[in-house]
């Protein structure tokens, strides 16, 4: 206690030093906690995007060999009508399932009659798909038109697709593709509506019909994939690791992938924003450390007589050590503390204005806004607080080794 | 009964490329409730005998025994604990920490021996009492005189009951008036309570209040004697 006293008042004794050094942890720390914000809502909302607004849900299955070489031969790997009810029904079996959902992907060209350009779609059960595309939580929301049921060839158009070919709800097209057989064949498209996919990479080539119309372009009863979404609080990578023996048995042969793995631009974007987080973290590590090292540096100096005096009346070397270490601590924990204050102070700022930004290879604006993640403060003050703490090791152990008549007579 | 007891102790430095033999040979003991000063001019050893006899310093060679214990191969945590339980030390400048307060600075080597903070502040304050700072035990060190921050140290030293007390040139940062009622409360102390005070000063009150004079001149002693005091 008696240590932790005279940390606290040589702290706030030196406190004009000690302000210098506990505003640039207090910085650092908020740094770190508004970008591990804003990395953390840009990886939800990505997560959401893949899952639901893509369609791509927390799992997908599909016959072995399908995600490497489906495109090229995709008639070697449609799961039959029967086995396709078979696979779903052992699916949904099971209990973290909410819903599962057929898709058979087709490409070909699509025309207005004057313009023809290419286009990937998905074919998609309409009821099951719309659950799929809803969004779970209201703090986010997206305008996205369902197919509908009764309209066995009414399909949605991407914007950017809509635009060059001219077309919009209640206007036609016809797509043209070839059957699994490679007969060529075409089928005339009503427009249901339009809709934003969110990356300028696809959003002029993709399109989303009724797996019944694709069924019917590529003559075929099956599905190439079956998507699977899961109740919120289950894991993807934990239910595939858990379905897979069950298939297995039941002598279904397919492959599992989890969203993460079928979303690349999740996996490049969070593989970016991990790198500079590790980085900015890198940094802010480094000014913490050379912060404590350099105030308490100073402090021993100043306090070469006070040490001396501690041992002369019977402080051992690691009682020396603990009470610069405490020091150290007592810096890094005030700096903290002022950062969780700036951090959501800032953060609420930012939260409040609505901001919003295009992000690159983005078709639309997306909103600026930070995540405040009490947990992960909560462990970085902690951390920091040990870090400061280590880092006052390095003067605290000069401190610790002077000898006690060398540091009386220090003047 | 001899309470510290020193034989041919030596203590050398390095100044530079220079050996400086600051005590040539010693050999002295002292008896318990002893009031006795080391005397000498600048450069005789007083202050590095001190320093042996409080533990702060290991001699270079010769044997240095505390009450029958003798100290050499100790290692510093055990030094730091015979300091901490047996010796009290009063420095010249005083030497209180700053950021404590008078009754903080007094409970410090108790706190220091894990002694609990109810019995530290009651043992403390007794001290303060008998060097008649009982209504500053709240203030820092900064907001006393020097009279009273040597009183407040005085404190510190005996609140652990030490063996001995050694005190380095005591009275030499203090007016002469407060220098006169220092050395008449450490007088005091010795005869109440039979605490050892082992000095070493300049100041010829203080040789005049001490029982014995050990006299040193280029770090050998040449003359020990029974004062009239």
């Amino acid at each position: 206690m008696i240590l932790l006293t005279i940390a606290l008042r040589s702290v706030w004794k030196n406190r004009r030093r000690s302000l210098a050094t506990l505003l640039s942890i207090a910085v650092g720390f908020t740094a770190i906690n508004l970008f591990s914000g804003y990395i953390q809502d840009t990886y939800t909302g990505l997560r959401l995007t893949a899952i639901h607004y893509e369609g791509l849900g927390h799992v997908t299955l599909a016959k072995p060999g399908f995600f490497e070489r489906g495109g090229v031969n995709p008639a070697k790997y449609i799961f039959s009508r029967d086995e396709l009810q078979r696979l779903r029904r052992l699916v949904e079996e099971q209990p973290e399932v909410k819903l599962t959902t057929p898709s058979l992907g087709v490409s070909g060209l699509v025309s207005n009659g004057k313009i023809s350009t290419i286009f990937l779609a998905d074919g998609e059960e309409p009821e099951s798909a719309a659950q799929l595309r809803a969004l779970p939580s209201m703090d986010r929301t997206w305008q996205q038109d369902s197919l509908d049921p009764r309209q066995p060839s009414g399909g949605l158009v991407s914007s950017g697709l809509a635009a060059l070919l001219g077309v919009e709800a209640g206007g036609a097209a016809t797509l043209l593709s070839t059957t699994l057989d490679g007969q060529t064949n075409a089928l005339d498209l009503d427009v249901l509506g339009t809709w934003d996919t969110g990356t300028s990479a696809t959003n002029d080539k993709l399109l989303r019909l009724p797996l019944e119309y694709v069924q019917r372009l590529l003559d075929t009863e099956g599905a190439s994939r079956l998507v699977v979404l899961l109740r919120d609080d289950a894991s993807a990578d934990a239910f595939r690791d858990r379905l897979q023996p069950i298939l297995k048995q039941a002598g279904i042969e397919a492959e599992i992938r989890t969203w993460e793995e079928l979303s690349v631009f999740y996996r490049q974007v969070k593989n970016l924003f991990d790198l500079i987080f590790l980085f900015l973290f890198s940094i802010v590590f480094i000014v913490v450390l050379m912060g404590i090292v350099n105030t308490l540096t100073m402090s021993v100096m100043e306090r070469v007589r006070e040490i001396g005096t501690l041992r002369a009346i019977g402080m051992r070397r690691s009682g020396v050590l603990r009470l610069f270490a405490l020091e150290g601590g007592v810096l890094g924990l005030l700096g903290c503390l002022v950062g969780v204050v700036l951090t959501l102070l800032i953060g609420s700022i930012i939260n409040g204005s609505q901001l919003s930004y295009t992000p690159p290879s983005s078709s639309s604006p997306v909103p600026l806004a930070v995540m405040i993640l009490p947990m992960q403060m909560l462990t970085l003050v902690g951390l920091l607080s040990v870090v400061s703490m280590l880092a006052a090791c390095v003067p605290a152990r000069r401190a610790a080794q002077l000898e006690v008549v060398d540091a009386l007579g220090h003047v | 009964m001899t309470l510290i007891k020193l034989e041919r102790v030596t203590k050398d430095y390095r100044l530079g490329r220079t050996a400086v033999h600051a005590l040539r040979g010693i050999d002295l003991s002292f008896a318990r409730g002893e009031f006795a000063a080391l005397w000498g001019p600048s450069g005789s050893g007083k202050s590095s005998l001190l320093n042996l006899i409080g533990l702060v310093d290991v001699p270079t060679s010769g044997e240095l025994f505390l009450d029958g214990r003798n100290t050499a191969g100790l290692d510093d945590g055990e030094r730091a604990d015979l300091r901490n339980r047996q010796i009290g030390i009063v420095f010249q400048s005083f030497n209180l920490i700053s950021v404590l307060t008078a009754l903080e600075n007094v409970m410090l080597p108790l706190t220091l021996a894990g002694t609990s903070s109810a019995v530290a502040r009651r043992a403390a304050l007794l001290r303060l009492g008998q060097v008649g700072l009982e209504a500053q035990a709240n203030q820092r060190p900064d907001q006393l005189s020097g009279g009273q921050r040597q009183r407040v140290a005085i404190a510190r030293a005996l609140v652990t009951d030490p063996l001995v007390v050694i005190a380095d040139e005591p009275t030499a940062n203090l007016d002469a008036a407060t220098g006169h009622q220092i050395i008449e409360l450490m007088r005091s102390l010795n005869r109440s309570q039979s605490v050892t005070f082992v000095f070493s000063t300049h100041d010829p009150r203080l040789l005049d209040a001490v029982d014995r004079l050990i006299r040193l001149s280029d770090g050998v002693i040449v003359d020990k004697k029974e004062a009239a005091a």
